[in-house]
């Protein structure tokens, strides 16, 4: 009966394990390029560093994905891992223990998330300006509370975390699988996963189908609220400081490794796989290129061919071409 | 673009009754399938052509390879005696080939006037000469008889007027063959006459008129000859005269129409919803009870408050006065929600906009109202999701190649069964199904309609919407008249006639007190 129906693309999750697949090998390809390339490509002590570098952009993308999967966006992500720096700077400096302070620093993203649920449901802003708003506030309350001045950090434990290995593999590292597994359980086996998808695909229609469209574009900016505000506390321990300014434009970079990832902008396409080894395919063209002796101004240019060249490509397949 | 007022009147190049457009073995494969098999057929210039057909007989790829939108597998086009590639939209156009589809394609952010012209703007030095396009184009919709101002914005006019400017621009480009899909789908009766004005006078002109429409009253009010497709056959050609609906319906389906709207009478059970002098945006002080094992048909024009009254019933509008009673109490349904867990169901009106997610897969729209029930605390259980899945696709017979198929990819009859196979699983007392049976085929609604009757002797109640008074005529058990916001009368099944139903919809002056209630 339905002619036209039969060219029709192919099941979709078979399609997007393929794309996943794709990813890895692009990414498998650059290291042995590299590795071949540079002689210290492969050193372990690179491999490490290489973790450490792509791991916090990685967690961003995960929260930036789900936001993205609803049809929106989170420009604030930076601003919120440079603010989250400072409160547990703070927080540690004042005595609190680091359990707590690491708690109440989530518990700030959580809130900031929450806000931007707020502005967007209540308020009727869209995504882009309430979280471009926040971008540029959070900066500035955060310069308000430190006077511009960074934050030494005077705890060697909670800077010896993000130095550590276990079991030969950076800790840091270790984060994005915490960070990972659960978001995968959540997006793909979980029913609020399945409404992230059906209300970036036609909030109308998901609430007319009972599901609760408010309650799930809460539950995504506040996620990606804790995994910017997790970010902080992780690049805090790297740095040893709190700074409002750090993360400058971190945002873009999540954004970037969640649309090589394969995730739409228009929404309800998109994993949690995908944006992680966008990444760090990401991470491993500055770190190669670094490797290389490329020119760091280069390096930036470099990215950007590479974003169009991805998406490019997978618009193509999307098309069926 | 000066000479436009000219162009609306195309000069006839061949008289009429002489061949414009010939199909000769035209044909279309697709992967998988052979959406039209070799066509042979010859359009006379200036006569009124329709094409009937179930969704998927190929109606819709015979239009894609006439406007050059796909190519043809093989098989030759002629145009004017000589051969014609079809290869781009732009080449099909340049020859005079138009078409008018269902969904409105503009720009609704832009002015009529700006539509009108878009592509062939009037230009100065770079600088759009943006009052005397205004003008040009009153002046071509003042000629064509449209009450419409062109100084608006598109968006600001109803779907109807939408597509009566999308008409109107079709005209304004030298057209000598235009394709018309479905274009009374959303138009009310007056928009939809004035369309068959317009299309009567292009013919007059010289122009050849496709006319694609489920409606079979609209092909005998309009066309001098029809042809059936079915399953990309070209079952046969019949001139209008020497036809009637029962045969069409029978080239189309290989079916006879009684067999159509299936009715099957069950005893009412317990009132299952009252609504008591009930008013919201759109409608006012509207009370009607539906009880199980009936169907309470809503009829009326598009915009007299029939979808803004079930749409309060089911929590998406607040009601501004009156009260809803579910199954004798009385209760506050303030979303959706709430409404779903009383034990109702909505399909609603517009597949695209309301009822699916198109670019999920088939599987999740069916599951998503009853995600709930199928996980078990955090993870949804795969088996379960599966199964139910296949279960509607199986038991509606939705053709899919698998439930991982985009929605989008399915056609318009079977994203239809999506929107109502997505609550056969949840299992609602109350079913509200508002326009179930627009774009969808013929075989198709006799599926749905035996649907319903299944629902009813489960012991469901059914509020049925729909535009098209035939459907609400045989199916309905109650049927209530609709006029600008209020419920102007109640009929039986069958108690009254066509013309009692439809005068009390439109309120001409010829009213008859005896309907009223």
């Amino acid at each position: 009966m339905s002619t036209e129906a039969i060219p029709a693309e192919r099941p979709k999750r078979n399609y997007n394990a393929l794309f996943g697949l794709t990813l890895l090998a692009l990414l498998v390809l650059l290291w042995v390029i590299l590795s071949v390339a540079t002689p210290s490509f492969a050193s372990a002590n690179n491999i490490s560093n290489l973790l450490r570098q792509g791991s916090m952009i990685a967690i961003l993308a995960v929260g930036q994905t789900f936001v993205i999967i609803t049809g929106g966006i989170d420009l604030s992500v930076g601003a919120v891992v440079g603010f989250a720096t400072v409160i547990v700077a703070m927080l540690i400096n004042a005595g609190v223990p680091i359990f707590l302070a690491i708690l109440i620093t989530l518990l700030v993203g959580v809130a900031i998330g929450m806000f931007h649920g707020f502005g967007i449901v209540r308020m009727g802003l869209p995504p882009f300006i309430i979280t471009l708003a926040t971008l540029t506030s959070l900066r500035g309350i955060g310069l308000l509370m430190t006077n511009g001045n960074s934050i030494s950090i005077n705890n060697d434990a909670f800077q010896m975390f993000s130095r550590s290995s276990f079991l030969g593999v950076p800790n840091l590292f270790w984060m994005v699988i915490l960070v990972g597994i659960p978001a995968y359980i959540f997006l793909h086996h979980s029913r609020w996963g399945r409404y992230l998808f059906s209300v970036g695909s036609n909030a109308e229609a998901s609430r007319l189908s009972g599901v609760n469209v408010q309650r799930t574009i809460y539950m995504a900016y506040t996620l990606s609220g804790l995994c910017a505000a997790f970010v902080g506390v992780l690049l805090a321990s790297r740095i040893g400081i709190g700074n409002p300014t750090q993360a400058e434009g971190w945002e873009l970079q999540a954004i970037a490794s969640s649309v090589i990832g394969g995730t739409s902008l228009f929404g309800a396409v998109g994993s949690v796989h995908g944006p992680l080894l966008g990444a760090f395919i990401l991470a491993t063209i500055n770190n190669g290129a670094n490797l290389l002796n490329v020119n760091a101004f280069w390096q930036r240019i470099i990215t950007g061919v590479l974003i169009i060249v991805i998406v490019y490509f997978d618009g193509l397949r999307r098309r069926g071409k | 673009m000066t000479s436009t007022a000219q162009e609306l009147h195309p000069a006839p190049t061949l008289e009429p009754g002489r061949t414009i457009l010939e199909l000769k073995g035209l044909e279309k494969r697709y992967p998988g399938t052979h959406a039209l098999k070799p066509v042979n057929l010859a359009f006379k210039a200036s006569e009124i052509h329709a094409i009937v057909g179930e969704n998927g007989a190929g109606k819709s790829t015979l239009i894609k390879l006439l406007t050059g939108v796909m190519p043809r597998t093989s098989g030759d086009v002629i145009w004017e005696g000589k051969p014609a590639a079809l290869a781009t939209p732009h080449e099909a156009m340049a020859l005079g080939i138009n078409a008018v589809h269902q969904e409105v394609v503009l720009c609704r952010h832009l002015t009529v006037a700006a539509n009108m012209f878009l592509g062939e703007e009037d230009s100065r030095f770079g600088i759009l000469q943006q009052r005397a396009m205004v003008r040009e184009a009153q002046k071509i919709i003042d000629d064509l008889g449209f009450d419409l101002p062109a100084h608006v914005v598109l968006g600001d006019l109803t779907i109807g007027q939408q597509q009566l400017i999308a008409a109107a621009r079709a005209t304004v480009r030298g057209t000598k063959f235009l394709i018309f899909d479905e274009p009374t789908a959303y138009l009310t009766r007056k928009e939809a006459d004035q369309l068959f004005t317009l299309i009567r006078r292009l013919k007059g002109e010289g122009v050849t008129i496709i006319y694609i429409s489920h409606r079979m009253e609209e092909v005998f009010e309009l066309a001098d000859r029809v042809s059936v497709l079915r399953d990309g056959t070209l079952v046969g050609t019949r001139n209008i005269a020497e036809t009637n609906d029962a045969e069409l319906v029978k080239m189309m389906i290989n079916r006879s129409i009684e067999q159509v709207y299936h009715k099957e009478h069950f005893t009412p059970g317990a009132t299952l919803l009252e609504a008591r002098n009930l008013s919201g945006k759109g409608f006012e002080n509207v009370s009607m009870t539906v009880r199980a094992g009936e169907i309470v048909g809503l009829y009326g024009l598009i915009g007299a408050g029939r979808s803004e009254f079930v749409t309060t019933l089911y929590g998406r509008r607040r009601k501004s006065a009156g009260q809803i009673l579910w199954e004798g109490k009385a209760v506050q349904v303030n979303s959706e929600h709430e409404a779903i867990r009383l034990g109702m169901a909505l399909a609603p009106e517009s597949r695209r906009d309301q009822g699916l997610c198109l670019n999920l897969p088939v599987g999740l729209n069916l599951n998503l109202p009853i995600y709930k029930r199928i996980s078990s605390n955090l993870l949804i259980s795969s088996a379960q999701e599966k199964t139910e899945a296949d279960r509607q696709i199986a038991n509606l017979r939705i053709k899919t190649p698998t439930r991982n198929a985009l929605a989008s990819s399915l056609s318009g009859g079977n994203q239809q069964k999506i929107v109502i196979g997505k609550w056969l699983a949840h299992g609602a007392k109350l079913f509200i199904f508002d326009e179930p049976t627009v774009g969808v085929d013929v075989g198709t609604k006799a599926e749905i309609y035996r649907l319903f009757s299944a629902l009813l002797s489960n012991g469901a109640g059914i509020i049925l919407i729909s535009s098209y008074l035939p459907e609400v005529y045989e199916l309905a058990d109650t049927l209530h008249v609709f006029r600008r916001g209020k419920l102007v009368a109640t009929h039986g099944f069958r108690t009254a006639d066509h013309e009692e139903i439809l005068t009390q919809a439109l309120a001409e002056k010829q009213e008859k007190p005896g309907g009223q209630i």
